[in-house]
């Protein structure tokens, strides 16, 4: 469905991303984990059209996504959330949320994730009266509104307690059913990444150096000299 | 809601007023249509315009060209290119080809403006003000300058102005609420935001721009059909900075606010001018201060800016003040 073939992005002589290429599938919940500075958000900002990659290619169920915009690449399916909140202060909750269905193709769906993650009586409240929680979900809730093919989620779990983490898994499993979208999850929290992702790809130093199964990726030793040894050491 | 205190402000204003007040009351509502068309770009888009003082002199020269009586342009322009002063229309269709050709212009100016951002924008649309404004001044040909284009029939009364005032109130506000202000707003707070979220950001701004021009352009033809003379000077800086204070004051993220700093500081400023004119208050003789109007309106918008930048009514509406307050 969503392809990239050798994509790289270089800042001035600091390579972010290095020829990257895999295939998210239809439907598949893929995580996407490095330490930082491992190139994962340039990697999402690559693909949501908010950086132009320096060589490489893209495309979403056979359209090429080179020269198409951020807002071309929202309509066309590709929706996302940031790491740093970008919720619209300044408009309620529910207008947040009608932005992206005034610029998408307009859906059914928000309504259950609405109710799903738990705004049903926040909606009329200004966005930047919710709490950090609730502008992450939010941030999920709006970008389901776009009925997207893939939707990003970049560190969703970032300043939520274990109890919310939780939630937020059972929640995003959830729209893996309902709203027939692949998930493609940046995130730190491994635990979280392994017991709700299919498929993992790991990055370092902007270059994939492992992609499989859970199972597969915490046995990788490149994995574990790369990123797991400390991580996983240390938390165990 | 706004629609009725409108209303009633006409209405009393015609029953009660005096010559002089009437033309007071006028012209606040000109300015009205005029803070009301700025608001529907910088309140939503939140760019700064400098130019709409322009826009409302193209829509008012436009008309004043198209509706004056051959007899009288032969006077007024002798020397009027193209044969501009060899044909006149009626009112209304004068006032439709000046709507359209302000809009036209307004279009092709926008495009480079919704391109540019935060300082670029202002100072481009300053620019824009110079430019129109050097053209009316210098072509005295077409446009006679600082002298006065008179011969404009006067077919507008203060009924006729409070009528457009209220329909432009509407669509100011139907504007904002709707699917495309809505998005604006949001490109306003966030633009990387709104663009993954799949707005356009710069065709909405281009289509509020454009509305914006059309509104500046229906108040500088009520202008001119109302006084039946107009001149470069009124397009100019100072009308710029007295429609500037009044959205700044009321707030320019709302149309309540539009509307509430046009007419505070219509009746502030003749406040100010009394004041001005050193008069006696209960007994004691006030100093004549010439130039205190100007030092009024800069101090409210230095003020307002640094007290509260988002103006007296923030983000709310009159509607949503009452709901709260229930």
């Amino acid at each position: 469905m969503l392809e990239l073939s050798g994509v790289s992005k270089s800042f001035g002589g600091v390579h972010a991303v290095r020829d990257v290429s895999f295939v998210l599938d239809a439907g598949e919940v893929r995580g996407l984990i490095g330490p930082n500075g491992a190139g994962k958000s340039t990697l999402v900002n690559l693909i949501s059209g908010l950086l132009v990659p320096t060589s490489g290619s893209m495309t979403l169920n056979g359209t090429s996504l080179t020269g198409k915009s951020a807002h071309q690449r929202a309509r066309l399916g590709i929706a996302r959330t940031f790491q740093n909140l970008r919720v619209f202060p300044s408009l309620s909750v529910e207008q947040n949320i009608d932005v992206a269905r005034y610029a998408g193709s307009g859906t059914a769906l928000p309504e259950a994730a609405i109710e799903e993650f738990g705004l049903r009586d926040k909606l009329t409240l200004p966005a930047n009266a919710l709490s950090y929680g609730d502008q992450r979900r939010l941030e999920i809730v709006r970008g389901l509104a776009l009925k997207p093919k893939v939707l990003m989620l970049d560190e969703p779990a970032a300043g939520m307690n274990e109890e919310e983490t939780d939630a937020l898994g059972r929640a995003l499993k959830w729209v893996q059913r309902a709203a027939d979208c692949a998930l493609f999850v940046i995130d730190h929290d491994l635990k979280f990444i392994m017991t709700l992702c299919d498929r993992i790809t790991v990055l370092d130093m902007g270059a994939i150096i492992a992609e499989g199964s859970p199972q597969d990726i915490t046995k990788n030793p490149k994995v574990i000299s790369a990123y797991l040894g400390e991580e996983v050491g240390a938390e165990a | 809601m706004l629609a009725a205190i409108l209303i009633a402000i006409g209405v009393l204003a015609t029953f009660f007023a005096s010559n002089y007040q009437l033309r007071l009351v006028y012209s606040a509502f000109v300015n009205l249509i005029v803070v009301l068309g700025l608001q529907v770009f910088m309140g939503n888009s939140r760019l700064t315009n400098l130019s709409h003082s322009a826009f409302m002199g193209i829509g008012a020269y436009a008309a004043a060209i198209c509706v004056t009586p051959v007899a009288m342009k032969q006077i007024a322009l002798p020397d009027a290119p193209w044969g501009l002063n060899a044909f006149a229309l009626d009112p209304v269709t004068s006032a439709v080809v000046a709507l359209a050709i302000t809009g036209v212009i307004a279009f092709v100016v926008g495009i480079f403006i919704v391109r540019m951002t935060g300082t670029g924008a202002t100072i481009a649309t300053l620019a824009i003000l110079v430019i129109v404004h050097s053209i009316f001044l210098y072509r005295t040909d077409i446009f006679k300058g600082n002298q006065a284009f008179f011969g404009i029939p006067q077919v507008f009364s203060l009924t006729s102005i409070v009528v457009l005032a209220v329909v432009v109130v509407f669509i100011v506000r139907g504007f904002r609420e709707s699917h495309w202000g809505v998005m604006l707003r949001a490109s306003a707070d966030d633009e990387t935001g709104a663009a993954a979220m799949g707005v356009h950001v710069m065709r909405l701004r281009l289509i509020a721009w454009v509305l914006s021009g059309l509104i500046l352009a229906a108040a500088g033809i009520a202008y001119a059909y109302f006084l039946g003379t107009i001149s470069a000077r009124p397009f100019y800086f100072n009308h710029v900075f007295l429609t500037l204070a009044m959205l700044i004051f009321g707030g320019m993220r709302t149309v309540t606010g539009a509307v509430l700093g046009t007419f505070a500081i219509s009746f502030g400023l003749e406040v100010v001018r009394w004041l001005e004119t050193g008069p006696t208050v209960i007994g004691i003789d006030l100093p004549e201060v010439l130039g205190l109007s100007g030092v009024m309106l800069g101090l409210v918008i230095v003020l307002t800016m640094a007290l509260r930048p988002v103006g007296v009514m923030g983000d709310r509406e009159i509607e949503e003040l009452f709901y709260r307050n229930r």
